[in-house]
């Protein structure tokens, strides 16, 4: 199932992020994943995320993909050259994963293997780039693949609340140019920017899935304004978690935010992809409180 | 250009053998040679036991002329000692390892890289000599060297502030070239339309 | 060994070239004289080539450039500034050079800068040497486990922990021209016994992680700051002042022999005053002209002249004539030696003729006549006293400061009345703290003197680096201290007028460091002038070893004398003895551009020697061979053994006489 026929058929994409886990004993994952699935209409897999080491996102993919549930393939440029993304990708095809999501990838330093050789072979730009030349029947150097092509429906990322805004323009446009046919975005805490920003985007035709990252904490909101690129909670919600901390423990005010970010953005774009970042028990809520409800099939 | 930081003494003092000869290369006086902790560790290797039968320093090693010449003016040092340790850059050591292969020779720094070429003072701009200049269209910001991923096609979203993912203290390549292409060539589409994929084969 | 070229970069194809200047039409070329060549050349092809292309498509060249190393932003950035007006008509300028090149002009200008060139990698540094040796600069250096053969770079896998087993008949599956290093590396090591390493070790892994950004940032910005400190260019040799730092000042008592030359300073030699058989009483004038620029000779001892005689000199490469005398050991002082006042009953103009009787010169080596500087009709705001000794082993200016603070403070207020200034500045370098605080204790209220430490660095002592540094003052090329209002004086010639003026006493002494490899009884040493360096040899017990040299002045600086037989005169700062320079022939340049780098008067050494060889006396002298202060930073850095000293002497030489 491609996301862009959903998106045709004018329904409201919704989508999760699931982790591997660091080893290879599935349950947990698999588990929660099934708890999620019944509302979304697919899951996005990470690949070695925040550059720390874990289970392959193609195997997680192939899992879910048994169950009967839809994966989003994620594939970074960081741990694999040219070659080695191409065969994954080709092997993605062999499962018959359909959503692709391609992104540059952290830099290893941030991770738990700092040591290691950040490979930055392509980039996001030229890995759909790359994708698009497999579709086309030939691999990066132009030799033909056997058989027929694959086809993939193609996502990357865009921060919408980046400051500045305009770089990140111009590399979606690239993107797009690269056959990239859908956005799943950074996380959005401020209407107000996510609205200009579709409104700059409206021209490029291409659908946007605003990201939603469910606040834990004050300190998690913090950081994430000091460290994390293209996010900006801003004072009032930081009040707002502050205020109920004995609810927050629970998640609840959490919840309450990100369920009222979805009803307020939902009319704005096409879809919404949830990063509950381990919280994934809790995403069933969060959809059902904002009212949106995946339609599927 | 290369600068070398001497080795700590437990990388050094098990490989030794025997009498010692320690030589020091002094060139590359652009960057500096860290004289301080190359004799704390001589005073340390001594302390350890390490039998050190002498002590040349030199310069410019890296030059085999000149290295074969004093190779000759320092051959009865050389012969005597068991072992050798070089205290240069890993040129420097190569050479004189490949005019005396029948001797252990050891390295006593480890080399480093920064940005701009050997012989002029470190530049904040660096150059990977890739072979496919794109200068001429990111403005003069190369996106190879200041970008911490290398990334050819634009940013990757890791910046927070103008400063890269990487380290707070790096602004971010793209950024940059993207602040100075809105000054420079507002109207210049070419980066946009462009896709490149490096040719590591040059 | 086969030498490599390091050619770092070509010009793009014609295609490329007209892509990138879409819609510029009116170009500026600026390109850099290529770094990674032997130096053979004048004029790099490529200028020539891109200016056709551009041409031929009908664009408008509105200038060229072509600069020595376009990455050093301080000399670029000054040269760009020059030919700003023509730059700043054009569109875009088209840069040829690498990488580095290309970005550090594109930081300077507000124009669109376009790169002409693929910058590409040969393997191999520039700058070191043409060897083909390789370092991947990985930071964790194997090269103790291989035999000395790099895994990193001459392993096409670049893999550590032993051969892949793709290569083939010892060559590397990549390329039948390429050896496997590993199979190089067990070879070697089989070849010390020491093979048995490669299973002894634990398997290793890379760390990418080693050169962090921010290493990288830090060190780079801490070395350029240490490059631009106060001056551009310097160096920073070892200092070596210990030995002596802390010996207070000894008298050597006058031989029975002084050689007491008639020229001592710059300008006119001086006609004698006496002939042989004359008596002469310590500090009467026995030498004495009417030229404009010229400086007294004064006897150092009583006694009797033996000769009149022109003799060796310690600097000059001709015989001077020279007065002996012998010592009747009286030490009877000259009738004119009385006091002449104090720093507050001497009058202005008298201090000038104190000055010019007593014979005072510069005493830091110019022996630059004071009375002179002192006469200037140029203003002077600043009275700058130099208490840098920026030389290695040097001590004598350092003891002086600790021994005799009053002295030297009265004797710049002295200068500074001569010249109707208020204003007078000691600088001290970090080095000398001793002296620092010393001076701190006697400078006077209200006097008009400051006192001022700055960063040790070589040649901060010559006057112009002096300036800039203190006053941030630029010198113009062929100007001197005084067209900026600034008169410089050395520690010791303010002592000397101090001297004049408090007890009358002529310039017959001075204070000289003994110090170095050899030197059993190392010091600082009062002793008058004309004394030989012979006698002073076997009084300190020097003894100079193979390799090494005796030299008159600094360890940089200094001049080798090879006869010892030759006198202390006035310019006198130390007799050391330091290492010969290495006995290696000198290589053919290689552009590495060190002696730009460190060049404090921002000249370009390695042309003017290239243009020297050529005997092309005319560029030698627009490239401003006739400013070479001689201070040897480029010949010290040098990775080709130039003697750059003594070549620009010869140029200086070639271009005065050519002037005549």
């Amino acid at each position: 199932m491609h996301f862009t026929e959903l998106t045709k058929m004018g329904k409201f994409v919704i989508t999760s992020e699931l982790g591997p886990p660091k080893g290879f004993h599935i349950e947990k994952a698999l588990h929660e994943a099934e708890l999620v699935w019944p509302h979304v209409h697919a899951i996005n897999v990470t690949d070695n995320q925040s550059s720390v080491m874990r289970l392959s996102g193609l195997a997680m993919c192939k899992v879910l993909k048994d169950k009967n549930i839809e994966p989003v393939f994620q594939v970074t440029c960081r741990d694999r050259n040219r070659l080695a993304l191409q065969s994954d990708i080709l092997s993605a095809a062999l499962f018959g994963i359909d959503n692709l999501l391609l992104l540059t990838g952290d830099h290893t330093t941030l991770g738990d293997h700092k040591d290691a050789k950040p490979v930055f072979d392509l980039d996001s730009v030229s890995l759909a780039y790359m994708v698009k030349h497999l579709e086309e029947g030939k691999d990066l150097a132009g030799n033909a693949l056997d058989g027929e092509p694959p086809k993939f429906c193609k996502g990357a990322v865009v921060s919408p609340c980046a400051e500045p805004l305009e770089p990140q323009l111009f590399k979606m446009e690239k993107k797009i140019k690269a056959g990239i046919q859908f956005f799943q975005t950074q996380a959005v805490y401020e209407a107000d920017k996510f609205e200009k920003f579709m409104k700059r985007v409206k021209e490029f035709g291409v659908p946007v899935y605003v990201g939603i990252v469910v606040l834990k904490s004050v300190g998690m909101a913090r950081f994430m304004n000091e460290n994390v690129a293209g996010i900006n909670v801003p004072d009032n919600i930081i009040e707002e978690l502050k205020k109920d901390k004995e609810k927050t423990k629970s998640g609840q005010t959490g919840i309450e935010i990100s369920a009222r970010l979805i009803k307020e953005l939902k009319p704005l774009c096409q879809g919404v992809h949830l990063m509950p970042l381990g919280w994934d028990d809790k995403v069933p809520e969060i959809l059902k409180l904002s009212g949106i409800i995946a339609e599927k099939g | 250009m290369l600068i070398t930081r001497v080795k700590k003494k437990d990388a050094i003092l098990s490989l030794c053998k025997g009498k010692t000869l320690l030589i020091a290369c002094f060139g590359c006086k652009e960057v500096h040679f860290e004289e301080k902790e190359y004799q704390a560790l001589k005073e340390d290797l001594k302390t350890s036991n390490l039998n050190i039968s002498g002590e040349i320093q030199l310069d410019y090693l890296c030059n085999d002329d000149y290295t074969n010449k004093r190779f000759e003016l320092h051959k009865k040092e050389i012969d005597e000692a068991e072992t050798i340790i070089i205290f240069s850059c890993g040129v420097g050591v190569q050479t004189f390892a490949g005019l005396i292969p029948g001797k252990t020779v050891l390295s006593g720094c480890d080399t480093y890289v920064l940005p701009g070429f050997s012989g002029f003072t470190p530049s904040s701009h660096d150059c990977e000599q890739c072979g496919e200049c794109m200068l001429g269209f990111t403005v003069g910001i190369c996106p190879v060297t200041a970008c911490s991923k290398g990334l050819l096609n634009g940013q990757c979203g890791g910046a927070k502030k103008g400063k890269c993912e990487v380290s707070k203290n790096k602004d971010c390549g793209w950024e940059r070239i993207y602040n100075r292409m809105t000054v420079l060539k507002k109207d210049d589409l070419t980066l946009k339309k462009m896709i490149r994929v490096r040719n590591y084969n040059k | 060994m086969q030498k490599i070229d390091y050619t770092k970069y070509k010009l793009k194809t014609k295609i490329e070239i007209l892509e990138m200047l879409t819609g510029h039409k009116r170009v500026y070329i600026l390109s850099c004289n290529k770094c990674f060549n032997e130096f053979t050349l004048d004029v790099e092809p490529e200028t020539a080539e891109l200016n056709k292309t551009l041409n031929e498509a009908g664009k408008t060249t509105i200038g060229f450039m072509a600069l020595d190393f376009l990455c050093n932003k301080y000399l670029t950035e000054k040269a760009l500034n020059n030919a700003k007006k023509d730059i700043e008509e054009a569109d875009a300028v088209a840069v040829i050079s690498c990488g580095v090149g290309v970005q550090t002009i594109a930081e300077l200008l507000n124009i669109p800068v376009i790169t002409m060139c693929d910058t590409v990698n040969q393997g191999g540094y520039h700058g070191i040497s043409l060897n083909p040796e390789k370092c991947g600069a990985c930071g964790e250096c194997y090269l103790s486990v291989t035999g000395g053969i790099c895994p990193v770079v001459d392993c096409s896998k670049g893999l550590i922990n032993g051969a892949c087993g793709g290569a083939k008949n010892g060559k590397c599956e990549v390329s039948k021209e390429k050896e496997c290093a590993w199979e190089n590396i067990f070879r070697r090591l089989a070849g010390q016994n020491r093979q048995n390493i490669l299973i002894e070790q634990q398997p290793k892994l890379r760390n990418y992680n080693l050169n962090s950004v921010d290493f990288v940032e830090t060190y780079v910005k801490s070395v350029q700051a240490k490059r631009n400190e106060g001056f551009y260019g310097g160096i920073y040799p070892e200092e070596r002042k210990e030995f002596t730092s802390k010996m207070a000042v000894e008298k050597i008592a006058a031989p029975d022999l002084v050689y007491i030359p008639l020229q001592q300073h710059a300008g006119a030699v001086c006609e004698p005053l006496v002939k042989k058989g004359d008596k002469v009483k310590a500090g009467q004038k026995i030498g004495d002209s009417k030229a404009l620029v010229s400086a007294f000779i004064h006897s150092s001892v009583s006694g009797e002249v033996i000769s009149v005689e022109s003799k060796k000199h310690p600097l000059l490469p001709f015989p001077v004539p020279t007065i002996i005398i012998k010592n009747d050991k009286k030490d009877e002082k000259d009738t004119s030696i009385l006091p002449k006042g104090t720093i507050d009953t001497i009058k202005k103009e008298d201090i000038l003729t104190v000055v010019k009787e007593a014979g005072i010169v510069g005493m830091g080596g110019a022996q630059f006549p004071t009375h002179i500087k002192l006469n200037s009709s140029k203003p002077v705001d600043t009275v700058l006293l130099n208490g840098c000794e920026c030389e290695p082993l040097l001590n004598a200016d350092q003891r002086l400061m600790v021994e005799q603070p009053e002295k030297i403070i009265t004797g710049l207020r002295l200068l500074m009345k001569a010249t109707g200034t208020t204003k007078g500045i000691i600088a001290v370098e970090d080095n000398k703290p001793e002296a620092f605080e010393t001076l701190k204790k006697y400078i006077p209220e209200g006097s008009g003197v400051e006192l001022l430490q700055v960063k040790t660095k070589y040649p901060e002592g010559a006057e112009r680096m002096l300036i800039k540094r203190v006053l941030n003052r630029e010198v113009p090329r062929g100007g001197l201290p005084l067209d900026v209002g600034v008169l410089v004086n050395n520690i010791g010639t303010a002592a000397a007028v101090y001297d004049a003026v408090y007890s009358g006493l002529p310039l017959i002494k001075r204070v000289i460091t003994v110090a170095g490899t050899g030197v059993s009884k190392p010091g600082n040493y009062e002793i008058p002038i004309g004394m030989l360096i012979s006698d002073i040899v076997k009084i300190c017990g020097i003894q100079i070893p193979v390799n090494f040299e005796l030299k008159m002045g600094g360890a940089i600086m200094g001049f080798p004398q090879d006869d010892l037989e030759v006198p202390v005169i006035k310019g006198t700062n130390g007799i050391i003895v330091v290492m010969k320079k290495d006995d290696l022939n000198e290589e053919p340049c290689i552009k590495c551009g060190r002696c730009v780098n460190v060049c404090p008067m921002e000249l370009k050494p390695h042309k003017l020697v290239h243009y020297a060889k050529a005997e092309n006396w005319d560029k030698s002298e627009k490239d401003g061979v006739l400013n070479c202060i001689e201070c040897g930073c480029c010949e010290d850095i040098c990775s080709s053994k130039s003697r750059m000293v003594e070549i620009f002497r010869k140029s200086k030489k070639m271009v005065r006489e050519r002037k005549k």
